[in-house]
């Protein structure tokens, strides 16, 4: 018991020295300014006249401007799209990658993979390309299947679901990269023992690969929503928000009221209510990821 | 053990060392810009100037900065060319931690509230006052601001204006010296000019673009979205209904893609022969002259058709850029000579501009003017002989009322035209959405113009 | 012979989706192959109709592009270093260590995950401004260290690892940084892969925060030296292309020579 202690009082120690540096930059270049931004959101913020306290007026203002509402469920309704098919398309080729294994899974690994290098900016042109009424490619197949053009970007309905590809061509290959990881890191014998056992390849991804791949799918969960929420090149390069503010995410919607706004207050405001619902959200995925009786 | 903890340290303190020599900034590139360095090391003061947008003309830039700095030895203007993607960010964050430049570019439609914010400085106690009675009365109104001038105009342009292709209107037809003057007769002209892979009109599609290049249209209504002071939506009236049927017509008779071709900003359309007319700014002079000379023949110019064909009434706003001294600067009174010496001294220094843009955009200034009519290719220009005659003397200045006004008006076009909503209903929305803009925000009185 | 055809057809699958995946790499290449007016041309063309090589020649040849790339790359490869390092000691605290205050300061860690960058976007700059930190190379490298994302899947990664191998260790008397170094950091490796490569990518295609922060032509990053271009050049969309193109390809090269680590995250699951 004692020398528990031991180890303990040392463990105390070394944990504070080793995380010193992620904490000390965190503070720096991330609390600090965080704190700063909650600090002006309650001054009508101007940076060359004395700053004015006006208490929660900036919120008031954003709590009460539908567009503000419309945004974050657009924001919602984005990741709504793009990560369930993400993950399924995912999980799907990161199966196949394996069964197929060798220099064509290789292949076709890296090939969905190279698209994650580029940057949101350049993709965002790329299919802007494929997405023109007239010579884009996307009209160019549905003509040919006889069907009638398009209006991608300028359709209520279709504008959403357009910039949402991009979005799944651009994280496609990282999910399933991340998915492939960790299936190759669940024992081959887990599921000898379950041939055994007599299961189905249904029954050995319900009870093996998914349980084990838990962390991963939290991560990927965490990281893909708020990140779909927080998208912004995509819409911004492509329709601007529009049609109807059909794509205006969050962060756009943030944007546009720093480039336009004479005062920063609505936009930090705006801001730090997309940081608590971002927050939020995350901790509802945690909540219900342990409260999933999922440990292997 | 006691190796390893001392590795600890050892990493920790590698960490803190790197750290503090980023804080000192004493990296081989360790200068930092702003109001840092304000002197050479032959003692010159340094003017820090920010350029918003290149287009190919930082070396015009560059070249007439460093005629400048050649003539006297007191300054030395730095120009830093900025992509435009990340401007406002720089711009704004600089201003916030007070590290910005002396002299920047900035757009007609910001100086209202800058100036009245405190974010640049009045000039005229800087410079001589004659430069600002060399400007035209609509540049000189944009730049003022409760008695003082607190920019000088750099351009100015017309940001709506109708580009049609005239072999097309031969094509069907049509004379292709009379562009049409009226709306129904754009419809009309739209009409026959539209074939199977040709459009007859191509203008903005999406939100954002129809927000600001609809300005001109609803000049001709005869009112903005709000009125003057603030207080109220004017967008629910009979001049809106009739732009709004209008607008839709051009979209239901399919003379109007469903979509817009490639970017609002982009002639191409135009030059390919995907549409047969065009509403666009005069910026696209310059893409037509340097990249299609092959066309140009071929185009035609003609200000935005109105209601009732009467071209003597505002068709366009008026955008453009200025020279401004940040409020900040330390050297205010050197940042101002430099203005007056770029932008408000020898007419020469901008007929090289105008010349090297394609004559795309005009000046604020009489002089400058003046210099133009010897011009051989300037005073030989149809399409500018056309904008200055019948667009930019009618035309009014961008307004500065808050980017949601224009995002209700090109909202409520759009659920017309996409959604088929009632013209009424969608206008009563607009003004609904204005008016409770102008509550939340206590918006009413607010306009510095009338301040 | 039914496995057989399922193979082919899995195979068929894999070859589609994979072309499709980099079809529009491919046809931003040949956009920089293309003359200026040809890339937005209607109708729809992919190979070019005349192969022009200006456009990269002219890149490639262009110092400052060159130096921009150079500069980039040293950046990008420092900050990754320092990612990997600091991200992984604070993931392992996280994950084996016990010691007061521990929940705390993970909140204080995870909370950053999801600050929106707008928030925060002003005040980061004047604290680096005041820091005196602008128009250097550190503002570049030192504000993305810390990450909260990386520290998070790090931490999910070393979960995973079964505890008896830091028991022996532990009797043998190893303390929890010895543990760290010597068996958490070698098994890490298709971890840190992917988090490099996330990193190295992030700094690579970084773009607000340089042109924020850098007014000094000689610190350009490759991404703003490219948004310069798009605002310099007008709508030189192949030129963009191209160099869009030269841009990505030291990515892909060093994904290529990376990639391969992460198969060999089968070799751990040896260990379990």
């Amino acid at each position: 018991m004692k020398k528990l202690s031991a180890i303990n009082r040392s463990d105390k120690k070394t944990a504070f020295l080793m995380l010193l540096p992620l904490i000390g930059l965190l503070t720096a270049f991330v609390i600090i300014p965080l704190f700063y931004a909650v600090f002006v959101s309650f001054y009508k913020w101007n940076f060359y006249q004395e700053n004015i306290f006006i208490g929660f007026e900036n919120y008031k203002r954003v709590l009460s401007d539908p567009l503000f509402y419309k945004a974050m469920w657009t924001g919602l309704k984005f990741a709504a799209i793009v990560i369930p098919i993400q993950f399924v398309l995912a999980f799907l080729f990161a199966n196949l990658i394996r069964t197929l294994g060798g220099k064509f899974g290789g292949f076709v690994k890296t090939s969905i993979y190279i698209p994650h290098v580029i940057s949101g900016v350049v993709a965002s042109i790329i299919f802007l390309f494929i997405y023109d009424f007239d010579g884009g490619l996307a009209n160019f197949i549905i003509q040919s299947l006889g069907l009638e053009k398009v209006a991608w970007l300028a359709d209520v309905k279709f504008a959403l679901a357009s910039i949402s590809v991009p979005a799944i061509w651009l994280g496609f290959g990282l999910t399933t990269l991340v998915m492939l990881a960790g299936l190759n890191d669940i024992p081959k014998t887990y599921y000898e023992a379950a041939v055994i056992d007599g299961a189905n390849a249904w029954h050995k991804m319900i009870y093996i690969t998914i349980p084990l791949l838990k962390n991963i799918f939290l991560y990927l969960l965490v990281v893909g929503v708020t990140g779909a929420i927080q998208q912004f090149d995509l819409p911004y390069l492509m329709t601007g928000g529009g049609p109807l503010n059909e794509t205006m995410t969050p962060n756009l919607f943030i944007f546009t009221h720093f480039t336009k706004d004479p005062y920063m207050g609505y936009t930090v405001s705006s801001a730090l209510l997309l940081f608590v619902i971002l927050a939020v959200i995350s901790a509802v995925i945690f909540k219900l990821f342990n409260s999933k009786k999922m440990d292997s | 053990m006691r190796k390893n903890k001392l590795l600890v340290v050892l990493i920790s303190l590698f960490t803190l060392v790197i750290l503090m020599a980023g804080c000192k900034g004493t990296g081989p590139e360790g200068e930092s810009a702003g109001a840092e360095s304000d002197k050479t090391e032959s003692g010159k003061t340094v003017i820090d100037f920010w350029v918003s947008w290149g287009d190919g003309k930082a070396d015009w830039f560059n070249k007439w900065i460093d005629k400048y700095n050649e003539s006297q030895d007191e300054v030395e203007v730095k120009a830093t060319f900025i992509a435009g993607d990340a401007w406002d960010q720089k711009v704004k964050a600089a201003q916030a931690a007070g590290t910005g430049p002396d002299v920047m570019t900035m757009n007609y439609g910001s100086i209202v509230f800058s100036a009245q914010q405190g974010k640049i400085q009045p000039l005229d106690e800087y410079v001589d006052p004659a430069i600002f009675e060399d400007l035209h009365d609509f540049a000189n109104e944009f730049v003022s601001f409760d008695g003082k001038h607190y920019a000088y105009p750099f351009n100015a342009e017309p940001g709506s204006i109708l580009l049609y292709r005239k072999d097309f209107f031969e094509e069907a037809g049509l004379d292709p010296e009379q562009p049409p003057e009226t709306w129904d007769e754009l419809i009309e002209y739209g009409k026959k000019l539209s074939k199977d892979g040709r459009y007859g009109l191509t203008a903005a599609g999406n939100t954002n673009d129809l927000a600001w290049s609809h300005w001109g249209l609803q000049a001709m209504t005869g009112q903005l979205p709000i009125n003057e002071d603030w207080s109220e939506a004017t967008i629910n009236n009979e001049g809106y209904k009739k732009l709004f049927k209008f607008w839709n017509t051009l979209y239901e008779e399919g003379i109007f893609p469903k979509q817009q071709p490639g970017m609002y900003t982009e002639i191409q359309p135009l030059v390919d022969g995907r549409t047969a007319m065009m509403f666009n700014g005069s910026f696209t002079f310059d893409a037509l002259r340097n990249e299609y000379a092959d066309v140009v023949d071929k185009i035609g110019v003609a200000p935005l058709p109105t209601p009732d064909g009467n071209y003597k009434q505002p068709t366009s706003a008026m955008g453009g850029w200025t020279f401004v001294v940040d409020g900040n600067s330390k050297h205010p009174e050197e940042a101002a000579k430099f203005i007056e010496w770029f932008l408000g001294g020898d007419p020469e220094i901008m007929v090289d501009f105008f010349e090297l843009s394609n004559f795309s955009s005009f000046t604020g200034r009489k002089s400058v003017d003046e210099a133009l009519k010897d011009h051989p290719q300037a005073s030989n220009d149809e399409w500018r002989k056309i904008l200055l005659e019948k667009v930019i003397p009618y035309a009014v200045p961008e307004p500065i009322h808050a980017w949601e006004i224009s995002l209700a008006y090109a909202n409520a076009l759009e659920r017309v035209y996409l959604q088929g909503q009632d013209i009424d209903e969608s206008l009563k929305q607009a003004e609904k959405e204005i008016n409770d803009y102008i509550e939340a925000n206590d918006y009413a009185g607010t306009n510095p113009r009338l301040q | 012979m039914k496995e057989k055809l399922n193979i082919y057809g899995l195979k068929l699958i894999g070859f589609l989706v994979a072309i499709l995946s980099i079809f529009p790499l491919i046809w931003m290449a040949m956009a920089g192959f293309k003359k200026e007016s040809e890339v937005l041309s209607y109708p729809f063309k992919f190979f070019p109709s005349e192969w022009i090589l200006t456009n990269y020649i002219e890149l490639l040849q262009n110092p400052a592009f060159m130096r921009s790339i150079g500069l980039t790359l040293f950046v990008a490869v420092v900050a990754t270093t320092l990612i990997i390092f600091i991200n992984s000691m604070a993931a392992y605290v996280f994950a084996r260590l016990e010691f007061p205050t521990k929940n705390f300061w993970w909140l204080y860690v995870i909370m950053t995950l999801f600050i929106p960058s707008m928030a925060i976007l002003i005040p980061s700059y004047i604290v680096v401004a005041k820091l005196h930190m602008l128009n250097t190379i550190y503002v570049l490298i030192i504000p993305g260290i810390a990450s909260a994302m990386n520290v998070f899947l790090i931490r999910q990664f070393y979960l995973n690892i079964p505890t008896e191998l830091e028991d022996a260790a532990f009797i043998d008397g190893a303390n929890r940084f010895k543990i760290y170094w010597y068996i958490f950091l070698p098994l890490s490796v298709p971890v840190f892969v992917l988090v490099g490569i996330t990193a190295f990518l992030g700094y690579w295609n970084s773009l607000i925060w340089p042109i924020m922060t850098i007014s000094d032509e000689r610190l350009y990053q490759i991404m703003q030296l490219l948004a310069y271009f798009r605002s310099d050049q007008g709508n030189d969309w192949a030129m963009i292309m191209a160099g869009s193109t030269i841009a990505a390809i030291p990515v892909i090269v060093l994904f290529l020579i990376f990639q391969r680590h992460l198969i060999e995250g089968i070799k751990i699951s040896g260990i379990k």
